[in-house]
């Protein structure tokens, strides 16, 4: 029961995020690029709730805009890293022999590279923008989902209703997208929501290396870096961003854990 | 043990080529000329064409990766193309202080997660498993170099506990452990009451309680134990994020390791100096495995190898 | 269970009193200033030093023939009297009192040998390229030589100020080696790398022995970090790299003595020429109107910069006063580009006139100085898109030319022949740094003669066209000239500041009689 309350208090959360997002422009009460170099670094006012930026822009409004860019990222960068790192797996679990073994080295090498450094490299190739950030994250962050799926695979080859739809003559992809697939969709769900989690606050660590989305575009992890040098004088710059990554992250943890206690246990 | 040991070798080559592989791709194919940045503004074409000469930089691209190899394998990592030392000393200098901040907060997140998360796990679902998961997530959402600036502002100046940054005794490394190893604590928490709760829940415990074992030796003997070795394998996985991290949270913390030393290098794309920094990194984390795996096939040597 | 636990506590202990055995940072010697640095210096070598903490703190430990003093003029160190014998030969006395610091005497033998180092390119010296006018050098006798030209080439002179090493020095590249002595007011004690570099008073130096015993530079990257520490008392002087807002926090919270001197420093936009719509000198006159320099200084810089009327920086002896300005008018901007033919299409809707990449390296203060000029540009119906590149990639593309506008700074001018590497039209990359192309035959008749002259006055007059010209075609925009922020415990005395930033007023520097 109190599972049950959490995961719905969590979907609660996300859902205010996602339609906060999604309507930005209408919930906001300003434009969130709009300056007013007099009108900088406010606490809090009548006009701005929670304040104003260095460059005089509305923070809630940023904030608002900023989950847009945030939840943007997160959500693309897992379907990414879930596309490559599910076919990775499926083929390296499923097929076995040389592919499974060239694609576990894979994996262990760019395991055994900092990550951090990767997302340098593909965003100084591939110079500055949104879509780059999303792909730099989605090369490193596939390898965890690709492991995921190919132990579990890898257990769920051996089961009666594999062998069974095997024996039947079963084409491989049939059995990989009817019968295996469904299976891993749990733990693959549970791994996902940390996994957004996670990427929305690697988006931030870009933006601390001077990598992350092109200014002036809000987004949270932007918008605590930019924040970073006024901790003294204006708290509020990172503050409020802050609460919000938390909020999400916290939000998809509830969600993830709920989730983990329905079905990861059941799947098993 | 031997086969295994020989079987776990024989996979760590291609596993050290490829590295290496990448350490060479990724710092030559990220645009950016140290010719440029060594020979600043005056320097004339005939000036950089030769100085490109003299480092070999204007060798195809595949012909210095087989100089890189052959260098490597005869031990020679080259030298600074800023500084005119030899990338071995350097790194080797330096080392030795990251190493120290990644074991120390490596070994605060265990410390802090273990306990943490058998309190969890036993009393799961109650506020106290609550408040547990709540620390961890504010562990998973602060980023380094937000936390970093946080924790020196509180335990530093205003309540004057700690030093606010540099390598010194041992009070100085107390911040930035704290502050690269929250984040793999997070994580070990949720892992382990997971695999806690997994553990308590599978039959052998619940025969072995059935057959009337005291609680605590049920603990002791199979849900600790069995908890304490996914423990292990999680940290030694996570280590090389540790050793990511260590980028950042060495900049901010003004720590004299190379971490910081390889941003530096990257900043300036001295070439050999990136590569030797890179490697060094990633060769402690293959190592690190590698001796976990052997420690694991030790302690249970139930495990098998291969498919 | 008990094995893999008995693994762990062995790494923690191991762990732990490898923490314990270091030193602490407590048993700093008395009497050493501290203070605070950004980056660890590369080289401190003045044959190779190029990164500014190799140049600021190799001034510490080496002498030149001529030194910029604290007005930016060229006044002589170990030159005791520097004459031109003709139009490309230079004779130099030295004086005979100064010893290196190993004791040895500094003599012709050693000056000739430091820059015939630089020219042997076995040595793979960054600063050959600066000696390329200097055909050789004589030693004349034991405290005497000469410098021959190939040709008359007055900003030579800047070429003086070369730190001087004692012959046969190892060159660094080839041989690491320590830095070599110098004969200057401090020695190098110690280099913990990427820790701190500890400079200890020369008992040999020539002139006045320094007050302070000694200083050490720490190395912390982050500027938040530099005022926490300096708050903690732990720092004694910081300059510049600082975020504007936390000059008055740091005056209200620490006490710290807090100034900010004009310097010599010049930000700009640099302009490519050979773009279509860029090309056009009413657009480039419309973006210097457009952009609101003033309040830019005001609000982002709080102060920390002077707005830049022209190139060369007031305190340059060349500066010329009397060029055409272009102030903050937004309706002249606009009617420019109209008459240029790019109308905007929707008045002041959202649809732009054209659009431009603006790029920028990704250091906090300079991106939001690029929003804040994107901000100010849509207002006269110029969309920029601001692009933000880590150092290296972006210095790759403005050397290939690959920009419409970017912006970046001149550090450390002395010479007005800058202006010839810049804008002269042989100076296309990759020969020289004239990024946007820009070609104008009489700025070229100029600058050319201005760097063959020996005059001052008559190459005053020669550079004052040069920057008039330059004010009306526009290849930059100028934004401002950035002061020097210096921020001090109170009891640390007699620290002036230099307009490029130098450190060099260390060796007067002295604590507060009831200081330390």
């Amino acid at each position: 029961m109190a599972t049950r309350l959490w995961l719905y208090a969590g979907a609660a959360l996300l859902l205010l995020l996602t339609s906060a997002a999604l309507f930005a422009p209408l919930v906001s009460p300003y434009n969130p690029l709009q300056q007013n170099l007099e009108q900088d670094l406010i606490t809090h006012s009548a006009q701005h709730l929670l304040g104003t930026d260095k460059l005089g822009r509305d923070m809630l409004s940023r904030i608002i805009f900023g989950a847009r860019i945030s939840l943007l990222v997160g959500a693309s960068t897992v379907a990414l890293s879930l596309l490559i790192g599910v076919g990775v797996g499926s083929l390296s679990g499923y097929v076995g022999g040389i592919a499974d073994l060239l694609f576990m080295r894979l994996i262990d090498i760019l395991m055994a590279f900092p990550g951090i450094l990767l997302a340098i490299a593909f965003s100084a190739v591939l110079g500055p923008g949104l879509d780059h950030v999303i792909l730099a994250l989605a090369l490193i962050g596939w390898t965890g989902y690709a492991r995921l799926v190919r132990g579990e695979i890898l257990s769920l080859r051996e089961r009666d209703f594999i062998s069974a739809a095997r024996a039947l003559g079963c084409r491989p992809q049939r059995i990989i997208v009817l019968h295996l697939l469904p299976n891993l969709l749990p733990p693959l769900l549970i791994q996902a929501t940390f996994g957004l989690a996670a990427a929305i606050v690697a988006e931030g660590s870009l933006s601390f290396l001077g990598l992350g989305v092109s200014p002036p575009t809000p987004s949270w992890g932007s918008m605590l870096n930019e924040g970073r040098q006024f901790l003294l004088v204006a708290p509020h710059l990172t503050t409020y961003p802050g609460i919000a990554l938390m909020l999400t992250v916290f939000a998809l943890n509830l969600v993830g854990d709920a989730l983990q206690d329905r079905l990861g246990n059941r799947s098993r | 043990m031997k086969r295994y040991l020989l079987y776990r070798l024989a996979l760590l080559l291609p596993t050290l080529f490829g590295v290496l592989t990448l350490v060479f791709l990724f710092i030559h194919l990220t645009p950016g000329d140290p010719v440029d940045i060594m020979l600043g503004e005056t320097a004339s074409a005939a000036d950089r064409q030769e100085l490109r000469q003299i480092l070999g930089l204007n060798q195809p691209l595949a012909q210095q990766y087989r100089s890189f190899l052959i260098n490597f394998l005869r031990g020679d990592l080259g030298r600074s193309l800023y500084e005119g030392r030899t990338v071995a000393a350097m790194v080797t200098e330096r080392y030795p202080a990251t190493l120290e901040l990644a074991l120390c907060a490596m070994s605060a997140a265990l410390l802090i997660s273990f306990p943490l998360a058998i309190w969890s796990a036993v009393r799961r679902g109650r506020w106290t498993d609550r408040a547990t998961l709540m620390f961890s997530l504010l562990g998973l959402s602060m980023p380094n170099f937000w936390l970093g600036p946080l924790v020196m502002i509180i335990f530093s100046i205003q309540l004057g506990w700690l030093p606010v940054s540099g390598r010194g005794g041992a009070d100085h490394l107390v911040l930035p452990a704290l502050t690269l190893g929250l984040g793999m604590t997070a994580l070990l928490i949720r892992i382990l009451r997971t695999n806690l709760l997994r553990v308590m829940g599978e039959d052998y415990v619940q025969t072995a309680r059935a057959k009337g074992l005291s609680e605590r030796s049920v603990w002791l003997k199979h849900t600790l134990r069995n908890a304490l070795l996914s423990l292990v394998t999680i940290a030694s996985l996570q280590f090389g994020s540790l050793l990511a991290g260590s980028l950042i949270t060495e900049t901010i913390f003004s720590w004299p390791g190379i971490g910081r030393l390889t941003m530096q290098a990257i900043e300036m794309r001295d070439y050999p100096l990136v590569q030797g920094c890179v490697l060094m990194i990633s060769l402690s984390y293959v190592f690190l495995n590698f001796i976990t795996d052997l420690i694991y096939k030790w302690v249970d040597p139930r495990i098998t190898y291969g498919n | 269970m008990p094995r893999s636990l008995y693994f762990f506590s062995i790494g923690l202990v191991f762990t732990v009193s490898l923490a314990a055995c270091r030193p602490t940072h407590s048993d700093q010697p008395s009497g050493y200033l501290v203070a605070a640095i950004e980056s660890y210096p590369l080289q401190l070598d003045p044959r190779y030093a190029t990164d500014a903490n190799g140049v600021r703190i190799g001034n510490l430990i080496y002498n030149s023939l001529l030194r910029a003093d604290s007005q930016s003029r060229l006044r002589p160190e170990l030159a005791e009297s520097l004459r031109l014998l003709d139009d490309r030969t230079y004779a130099v006395d030295l004086r005979q009192d100064v010893k290196f610091q190993n004791g040895q005497v500094l003599t012709a033998a050693d000056v000739k040998f430091t820059y015939e180092s630089i020219l042997d390119p076995n040595n793979r010296s960054p600063k050959r390229g600066n000696l390329k006018p200097l055909r050789a050098i004589d030693q004349t006798g034991p405290y005497q030589l000469r410098f021959h030209l190939s040709a008359p080439h007055s900003p030579f002179i800047e070429q003086l100020t070369l730190g001087i090493v004692p012959a046969n020095s190892r060159s660094n590249l080839a041989v690491p080696t320590q830095a070599p002595p110098g004969s200057g007011p401090f020695m190098l004690e110690a280099a913990d790398p990427g820790e701190q570099i500890t400079l200890r008073r020369n008992p040999h130096y020539w002139e006045q022995q320094p007050p302070l015993a000694g200083v050490i530079f720490r190395i912390i990257p982050d500027a938040l970090v530099r005022v926490l520490e300096f708050k903690k008392g732990n720092i004694d002087l910081m300059q510049n790299d600082i975020e504007p807002d936390m000059v008055p926090w740091l005056e209200k919270n620490t006490g710290a003595d807090v100034g900010a001197y004009p310097g010599t420093t010049f930000q700009y936009i640099g302009i490519n020429l050979t773009h279509p719509i860029l090309k056009n000198v009413q657009v480039r006159r419309a973006l210097a109107y457009a952009i609101d320099r003033e309040s830019l200084v005001t609000h982002l810089l709080k102060g920390i910069g002077t707005v830049a009327g022209g190139v060369l920086s007031p305190l340059n002896w060349a500066y010329e006063e009397n060029v055409e300005h272009w102030p903050y008018d937004p309706e002249r901007a606009k009617q420019l580009l109209d008459e240029a033919g790019f109308p905007d299409p929707d008045g002041d809707g959202p649809l732009p006139r054209f659009r431009l990449s603006f790029k920028t390296t990704n250091i906090d203060l300079r991106r939001r100085v690029a929003e804040a000029i994107k901000e100010q540009l849509q207002k006269v119906g110029i969309e920029l898109d601001v692009r933000s590149y880590e150092w290296a990639a972006f210095y790759s593309d403005i050397k290939k030319g690959s920009f419409h506008l970017y912006s970046l700074a001149w550090v450390g001018i002395l010479d007005p022949d800058i202006l010839f590497q810049i804008f002269h039209s042989s100076s296309f990359p990759p020969a020289g740094d004239n990024r946007g192309h820009y070609s104008n035959p009489e700025l070229d008749r100029l600058l050319e003669q201005g760097r063959a002259t020996n005059n001052q006055q008559e190459r005053k007059q020669i550079y004052a066209r040069a920057q008039k010209l330059l004010a009306r075609d526009l290849p930059y925009v100028p934004l401002w000239w950035w002061k020097n922020v210096i921020v001090k415990k109170p009891i640390v005395q007699n620290f002036t500041p230099y307009p490029d930033g130098e450190m060099i007023s260390l060796k007067q520097t002295r604590w507060a009689a009831n200081g330390q």
